[in-house]
This record gives C-alpha cells, sequence and structure tokens, in this order.
C-alpha cells in the first residue's frame, strides 16, 4: 500500500465465512466503520455492497466526506487474506514409533496428518494411501543414526516410497533424515535419487538444534537430480533427521509449512499482525484462532531495549473448528462438553453438518453445539501447543475466527478459560471483524503498525478480564466462603465472597478499569504461591470472570455429574435463554 | 426463536442482497467422473477410448494382499513399479487354479512386492463418456456431455438404474415399505433411510437408493454390510446410496423433487467423484427454480421453502445470538426474518 486512499476493504475471505470491513479515515485517522460476515464462498464485492449501503444509510454525512457511494464499493483498494482448504501430508516411517515423532511435528502444521507404518499398515495400503490423487507431499523419515526399531523395515519404506515417486512425478516428497544413502533409496529411485547437497539447508539446524528462520525454497533445498526416471527432482527436499529426544521441531516444521502457501493466507499473516500489536500496546498477547480447518496459537511480545518485538507461532490442523473426519474421538471430545440430551450418533450427526456446512445453524442450541465444539479444538489446540501454554499468562488475549462469531461474551471467555488454562489475570478481546489477517497482508512493519495504531480501539471487541486462580480450596459445604474479592475504583468496594471450585462472573463495563485485590485463608497458586493477589483488571461484554476452578480443568467423570458442572456454568454464561 | 412478526414496513426491506446467500449448484451440464482404483485392480479401458453404460471399465480385486516374490517377476526385461503382473503368465496352469495376479508395487532387498489376487470383479461405466486419463492403481477419468444432480456425498456404487420415486421428499422410508417392485432401479426413498431399509433395498435387487440425509450410524452400518457382502463369495451387484444434503433429517428439496419427478422411468446412473446423479439423456427439459426461489436448511424451520424478501440485517434469534439474516416470504404469509445461514439457494 503505497497511496492514502480514504477507504478500502478488509476481506477475510475463510473457508466458512467471508467478512468484509469497511475502513474510513474521515479525519485523519483510520476508523472501523462496519463489517459485515457472510456464509463462505460469497462474492465480497456483493458484500461490500451491501456494507457500504448501510454505513451511507447511517451516516450520510460520512459517506459524503469520505466520497463513498455504495455502487462504488467494489473499486476500493482492499487489503485480502484467505484460508485455502487444508491438504493432507501422508507420513511415512519405518516403526510405530518413528512415524508417531514425525506426526508430533507434522500435528504443529497446517497440514492435515495421514500416518502409516509397516507396523499398522501393508505395503499395498501404504502404497495405495500414497498414490491417492488428492496427496500431493509426503514425509517419509527416520533417525539418524536409525533405531533399532527401523532397521528392519527402513529399506522397504525408501523402496516403497521411491517406487510411488516414480509412478507420481507430481508427488512432492520431504526425506527427513539420511533417506537419501540408502540404497534401497537409490536404487528405487534411480539417478535422481542424490544425496543432498552439502549446503542443505536443513545441515546446520540439524547439527545445532538452532531454527533455521525462513523455511527453505523447495527447489532450493533439493539434491540436484537429473535422473531420466524422474521428470522433476526438485520435488524432493531434505530435511533434519527424527529426534530420538524431545527438542526443537522448527527445522522441519518450517520446511513442512514452507511448502504451503502463505503469503496472503489468514493464520499466517495474522502472526505479523498479533506482533505489531504488542508492540504498539506494549503487552504481551496471545492470539487463538479457531476456524473450520485448523487453529493458530500465536505469542508475542513487545520489543524491549534494542531488541524488536517477537512472537512464536503454531499453526495445526489440529485446531479445526469439525475435524475432516468424524470419528468417536471426535464426538467424544464435544460431547464431553454439551450439556444436551443429544446420544453419541445424534451428535456425530451434527458435527458431520458443522463440518458440510459451518454457517449453518449458528442459533439456538446450534450455537451452544458450535462453542462446544470450539472448546474441544481449543483443547486440541491446548494439547499440541504446550510449550507457549508453559509461557506467563499473556496480558491480552485476543480470540478470533469463526467459531467465537456467534456466541455470547462470557460464553466465549468461559470457553477460553475451560480449555486454555493458566493461573493469573488476561484482558480478553474479540477480533470482531476478522482484520487481524487483512492488515497483516500489509508488507512495511511501520505501515502496518500506523493503520493498527489508528484501529487497535476498534478492532478488538474488549470481553472482560478472566483471572484463574489454582489451589483455592473447594468447600466441603455448599457455598462455603474461601476468600474475598475486593475492587478499588473511584474508591474501595465492599468485599465480595469468593467460594473454591467455582467460577464466577462480575459485571464491569466495557472501558473501565480497576484494581482487584483477592484474599484467601489459605494460600494459593496465582504465578506463584501467595494469599493476596492484588491485579489490574478492565472491563468488557462479558465483564470480569473469576475463576477458582482445578487448573488443568479436572470435571467430573460420570456423565451426569459432569453435565450438571457444566450446566451450572452455562447459566453464568447463558443467562435468561429457553433451553 | 424466528422472527414470526409481520414486517411492519414493507418498504423498510433492504432490496438486493440475495447473492449473500449461500448457494448450490444444482444442475451441471457436463460430467467429469473419477474412479479410483487400487493398487493390484487392472484397467480395461485406454485414453480417449468411447464407452457406453455396462462397458468394462477395469477388474478390481476383491481380496487384495501383497505377495513377496524373491526373483525378479520380469523375464523379458526391467521391470517397473506399477506394471502388470501374473504368477500365472509363462506357466502351464494346473486344472482348477486360479493363479494370482496384480501389480509390481516396489523391490527391496532383492525381493519384489507384489499387490495381488485371486479374484476380481468388474467395475463397468455407469454411464457413456470418453475415458480421459488412466492410471494403474490411482483411478480412471471420464467425461461426458449428460447432466448431473448434485449431492454431498456418496456410499459405495457406482450404479445405473432407472430412477422411481417411491416415497414422499419429507418421507421416511422403513424396511417393511421397500418393494421387491423397484427391483434394477435407482429409488428416490424420501428424508432418511435407516440401514436395515437399505439392507433390505439391496437384498431386492434395488440399485441405488436417493436420500436427503443419511446419519452417522446409518453409514457406518450400510458400510460394514456393503463389507461383508462384498468378501462373500458371489459379491455383491453394484450399488449406491446418493446423500442429497448431510447427516440430520430434512426433506428433498422441492427443487430436487421437481427433477427427479421430471426424470422418472428414465435411465441414471449415480457416481462418487463428483457424487451425483448422472443422467444420460440431454435432450430432455428439466424443471429449474426460480431465481428468488429459498430453501431453509437448518433451524427451527427446516425444510421450510419461500421466496426472498430482502436483506432483514443483523437480528436477534434463539440463545440470544444476533445474526445476520434475511426476510422470506413463505405462501402468502408476511415476510418473516430467518438467519441467512440457514437458507440455501440453487443455481
Amino acid at each position: 500500500m503505497t497511496s492514502a486512499p480514504r477507504a478500502l476493504l478488509a476481506v477475510d475471505a475463510g473457508l466458512a465465512t467471508t467478512t468484509v470491513s469497511l475502513l474510513g479515515r474521515p479525519g485523519g485517522r483510520w476508523r472501523l466503520l462496519g463489517s459485515l460476515s457472510v456464509p463462505a464462498p460469497a462474492d465480497p464485492d456483493a458484500v461490500a455492497t451491501v456494507l457500504a449501503g448501510r454505513v451511507a444509510a447511517a451516516d450520510r454525512g460520512l459517506a459524503d466526506r469520505l466520497d463513498l457511494q455504495p455502487g462504488d464499493a467494489p473499486e476500493l483498494p482492499r487489503l485480502t487474506s484467505r484460508t485455502p482448504p487444508g491438504q493432507p501430508l501422508v507420513v511415512i516411517a519405518a516403526s510405530r514409533r518413528a512415524v508417531s515423532l514425525l506426526q508430533d511435528v507434522a500435528t504443529r502444521t497446517p497440514w492435515h496428518v495421514h500416518a502409516a507404518s509397516p507396523e499398522t499398515h501393508d505395503p499395498r495400503e501404504m502404497t495405495e494411501l500414497a498414490l491417492r490423487p488428492g496427496v500431493d507431499t509426503l514425509l517419509l523419515g527416520c533417525s539418524d543414526p536409525p533405531g533399532p526399531d527401523e532397521r528392519g523395515a527402513l529399506d522397504d519404506v525408501a523402496a516403497l516410497v521411491g517406487a510411488v515417486a516414480r509412478r507420481r512425478p507430481e508427488l512432492r516428497i520431504v526425506l527427513a533424515g539420511p533417506i537419501a544413502q540408502l540404497r534401497a533409496w537409490r536404487e528405487a529411485l534411480g539417478s535422481a535419487a542424490e544425496p543432498p547437497p552439502p549446503d542443505a539447508p536443513y545441515a546446520d539446524a540439524s547439527r545445532s538444534g538452532e531454527p533455521t528462520g525462513e523455511a527453505p525454497d523447495a527447489s532450493a533445498a533439493t539434491g540436484a537430480a537429473e535422473g531420466a526416471e524422474v521428470a522433476d527432482a526438485a520435488r524432493i527436499v531434505h530435511a533434519p533427521p527424527i529426534r530420538l529426544r524431545d527438542g526443537p521441531d522448527e527445522p522441519l516444521r518450517e520446511i513442512l509449512e514452507g511448502l504451503l502457501p502463505r503469503a496472503d493466507v489468514t493464520r499466517h499473516v495474522a502472526v505479523q499482525s498479533a506482533i505489531s500489536l504488542a508492540d504498539l500496546l506494549d503487552l504481551r498477547l496471545e492470539l487463538v484462532d479457531i476456524g473450520l480447518d485448523g487453529g493458530l496459537r500465536v505469542m508475542a511480545s513487545p520489543g524491549v531495549a534494542d531488541g524488536g518485538p517477537a512472537g512464536v507461532a503454531v499453526r495445526t490442523a489440529a485446531g479445526g473448528l469439525a475435524p475432516m473426519e468424524i470419528d468417536d474421538r471426535a464426538v467424544e471430545s464435544v460431547l464431553a462438553w454439551t450439556t444436551g440430551s443429544l446420544d453419541r450418533h445424534r451428535m456425530g450427526d451434527r458435527l458431520l453438518d458443522l463440518r458440510a456446512r459451518p454457517w449453518a445453524d449458528a442459533t439456538g442450541e446450534g450455537a451452544r453445539r458450535r462453542l462446544a465444539a470450539a472448546r474441544a479444538a481449543l483443547a486440541r489446540l491446548a494439547a499440541v501447543t504446550t510449550d507457549l501454554g508453559a509461557l506467563p499468562t499473556p496480558d491480552l488475549t485476543i480470540l478470533a475466527g469463526g467459531a467465537f462469531a456467534a456466541a455470547p461474551p462470557r460464553a466465549v471467555a468461559l470457553a477460553l478459560a475451560d480449555t486454555i488454562r493458566r493461573t493469573g489475570a488476561t484482558q480478553v478481546a474479540l477480533d470482531h471483524a476478522r482484520l487481524l489477517g487483512p492488515l497483516g497482508t500489509i508488507e512495511d512493519p511501520d505501515e502496518r503498525r500506523s493503520i493498527l495504531r489508528d484501529l487497535a480501539d476498534d478492532l478488538l471487541a474488549p470481553i472482560g478480564t478472566v483471572v484463574v486462580v489454582a489451589g483455592a480450596p473447594a468447600g466441603r459445604r455448599a457455598n462455603q466462603r474461601v476468600g474475598t474479592l475486593t475492587f478499588v475504583d473511584d474508591g474501595p468496594t465492599p468485599a465480595i465472597d469468593l467460594h473454591g471450585g467455582e467460577v464466577a462472573f462480575y459485571e464491569m463495563a466495557p472501558g473501565a478499569r480497576a484494581t482487584a485485590t483477592l484474599e484467601f485463608r489459605d494460600a494459593v497458586r496465582f504465578g506463584r504461591r501467595a494469599r493476596r493477589v492484588t491485579v489490574p483488571v478492565s472491563g468488557g461484554v462479558g465483564g470480569l470472570a473469576v475463576d477458582l476452578r482445578d487448573v488443568p480443568l479436572r470435571l467430573p467423570e460420570r456423565r451426569d455429574r459432569r453435565r450438571a458442572a457444566l450446566v451450572h456454568w452455562d447459566q453464568l454464561a447463558w443467562p435468561g435463554t429457553d433451553r | 426463536m424466528i422472527e414470526s412478526r409481520p414486517v411492519a414496513d414493507p418498504g423498510d426491506i433492504e432490496v438486493g442482497g440475495l447473492e449473500l446467500v449461500p448457494h448450490r449448484e444444482l444442475l451441471s451440464r457436463s460430467i467429469d467422473a473419477w474412479f479410483p482404483l487400487s493398487p493390484g485392480d487392472r484397467p480395461r479401458v485406454e485414453p480417449d477410448q468411447a464407452v457406453v453404460a455396462g462397458d468394462p471399465l477395469a477388474d478390481r480385486l476383491r481380496e487384495p494382499r501383497t505377495i513377496v516374490l524373491p526373483r525378479s517377476p520380469g523375464r523379458h526385461g526391467p521391470v517397473e513399479p506399477g506394471q502388470p503382473w501374473s504368477a500365472g503368465a509363462g506357466r502351464r496352469v494346473r486344472e482348477g487354479e486360479t493363479p494370482p495376479e496384480g501389480e509390481i508395487l516396489f523391490r527391496s532387498g532383492g525381493r519384489w512386492r507384489v499387490a495381488a489376487g485371486e479374484r476380481f470383479e468388474t467395475l463397468v461405466a455407469p454411464f457413456a463418456g470418453v475415458v480421459r486419463e488412466v492410471h494403474r492403481g490411482i483411478g480412471i477419468r471420464v467425461t461426458a456431455d449428460a447432466r448431473g444432480i448434485a449431492g454431498t456425498h456418496v456410499r459405495a456404487g457406482p450404479t445405473s438404474g432407472r430412477l422411481q420415486v417411491v416415497a414422499a421428499a419429507d418421507a421416511e422410508l422403513r424396511a417393511p415399505h421397500v418393494d421387491v417392485g423397484a427391483a434394477g432401479a435407482i429409488i428416490v426413498a424420501g428424508a432418511r433411510m435407516d440401514a436395515e431399509a437399505l439392507a433390505r433395498a439391496r437384498a431386492v435387487g434395488i440399485r441405488g437408493v436417493i436420500v436427503a440425509g443419511l446419519g452417522i450410524k446409518e453409514r457406518r452400518d450400510f458400510m460394514a454390510s456393503e463389507r461383508r457382502g462384498r468378501a462373500a463369495v458371489h459379491g455383491l451387484p453394484s450399488f449406491a446410496v446418493l446423500v442429497l444434503d448431510g447427516a440430520a433429517r430434512r426433506p428433498i428439496s422441492n427443487a430436487h423433487m421437481a427433477l427427479f419427478e421430471a426424470l422418472e422411468g428414465r435411465p441414471a446412473a449415480i457416481v462418487g467423484r463428483p457424487p451425483c446423479l448422472v443422467v444420460d439423456d440431454t435432450g430432455i427439459e428439466l424443471p429449474l427454480p426460480d431465481r428468488d426461489e429459498l430453501r431453509v436448511r437448518s433451524g427451527p424451520l427446516v425444510g421450510a421453502e419461500g421466496r426472498w424478501a430482502g436483506l432483514a440485517g443483523p437480528r436477534r434469534f434463539a440463545a440470544g445470538l444476533t445474526v445476520e439474516s434475511a426476510f422470506v416470504r413463505f405462501g402468502d404469509r408476511p415476510p418473516i426474518a430467518v438467519p441467512i445461514g440457514d437458507l440455501e439457494r440453487f443455481v
């Protein structure tokens, strides 16, 4: 963006919904004039026309100042981010343990992983999996040196993948480890199977354990193959071997992510927005995005001294609202968060329909099911991002994605508190107009920062503050007081009783700020052990949530008791709704 | 709850915006069908070959397994993965012996792995067309200037037969009501069918079923029954279930029913990729819905059909949620607001 228009469109073309936001600069700074989300795929021009018409109808003077004509809205400059459909990645290794290690890494990428090893699949089944027309990338890996469990079958899987590569010249193959040096691989692939060049991008990273930063270009990372048997040997990408022990997975993860498009992909560019926003607000922030086909979790921190702002991000298909294949596990994970009376089969039906038409049935019971699915997705996202979960509680948590678009604010805050559990206090806000993706497409960090500065108040809808305290003993009797909560705003307010094992919401208007003091009879965990905790809190449409439940949350095993607990908490989040 | 009060002033309705309603293609003008093959299956067609309905496309292995060969299977030159293989080639086959046949997979440790088996079943072309691609072990692509009525997915198949409407759009066909008189037909069975009714339909010789919805339990039970049937000695004739909408119960749309009624008695086929009913006869006039006809696909009014009356803007619905909505006129009643996400139109 080099010129300075008076109005522009921000388009987030997701898999489930298309959101168009109209940004205007009526008085020297950018403002969000309105946004509209409709089921995808929708024509952004048609959405923009309707949106501009509404803005013009609501404030004719503003439209005139911006020279905004509804019919001309499609001509406005626009920032567009999109979410492509998830792509399958076949992961093959010589043993169950090895494929599990590779799968753990690949799961922390947007790829939809299909894993196979000789212990779980027959060679014919593995060949069939790799030959599937929808599969265009395959990951084959081993340890260096190969483990005892891998040695027996490593030649077989290398030969199998080499044979598949000959049959499907368009298949891209990532070799993690010294596969290319195996005789079976060279024989299967012919002269195209040359070992990686000494300056292969993974070489240094694999030795030092340091991430390589930007993922290498696939063509640059390949062995220089000129074999007649394989038309395009540039499709073979060399990657570091499997690590036997826990170690940084960034090199392989970066390579896998580098094979996917990411120039204008929402979950990729939103990371840039999150980092810029963290620096702008001078806050440590977390961005949690749950979409139909995947999720994103970012921890961003502002620049300190000479160091610029930084962020750590994990994009994963496991964080999708509805898994691509609805199996018993997926159904159970959603049922665990529901209070309705659906059995397993009917819930499976609803999830199949949610997957096929994610925008439908967004009100009434459908909204509760959607949020239950969002909780299950958040739990999956938390499970694959334990490294991010171990970081200190951020000052601000931003929720994004269609999963939270149509839900009461308190229900959204409770869903977050139920699944991403850490002791501490965090403000919670919603990227309600889905702007973080489109704004992240602005390549110049200064320009991005400038527009974010203008829009910071508009793009985040404040939900409130969530305070999570662990170790507060649950009362032996109902309503047993374990501590008190006091607000200091203009002056101190009367103390409010706190009850162990419970979560409670307190009204606090958007924009309101206060200091909350929590005092307990016994020491509790709040980052550290203490009996008295004082934290700054801010209001929102959901208010302040004080959560004294276990960390991690332990729901009753018995279904009736679990459901009773969920119903009790649900009544706080969905007040006054008929069931 | 749905906003059920009539609009106070019809002049307030925001005209236009119909394009914001999610749409589905009802009828395609050409078919590009993909028939997947597995390693070991034998294609019986070549690219650019014309086929008519009933022509063999491939022989599919019924009980494929991996065979390990201690020496090279090639007697007359180099061996390539994907190459056909037969245990009986070049030697006398004993009486009663069925030598395994299949496809070379790969070579490792001096030994060859082969996907092979003894028994095959024939995959026949369900409609007339031209073979565009043949990939051994992967699939066959066939195109045709036929029309396709799109569904959301297909179980089993492909199949072909004459089309017969046996139930109303919102009916649920039960096993006792599956009539043997429909043998050889693809039946339009209404909103839903259970696994027992599907098993009976297959047993009486029905070739295919079209339903609006098929639940996850019915899908699993049907596919388990299909696998058992395929594993039996004589196999099973082709059969397929075309699902028009999804998993939850909802009636077949008026637009679909009008097409099925117009096509009743004519030959049709069900293919899985893309999931659709293929109609070879391009001469017949097919009724298409008006541009402003809408269907409520989910929510409390599921199955209702009406006409577009304009955008209603953000409105509050059940569970206290505010979502984008549109006015829909059902019959002669005043228009009411329905969430846009719950609506569907056909193009």
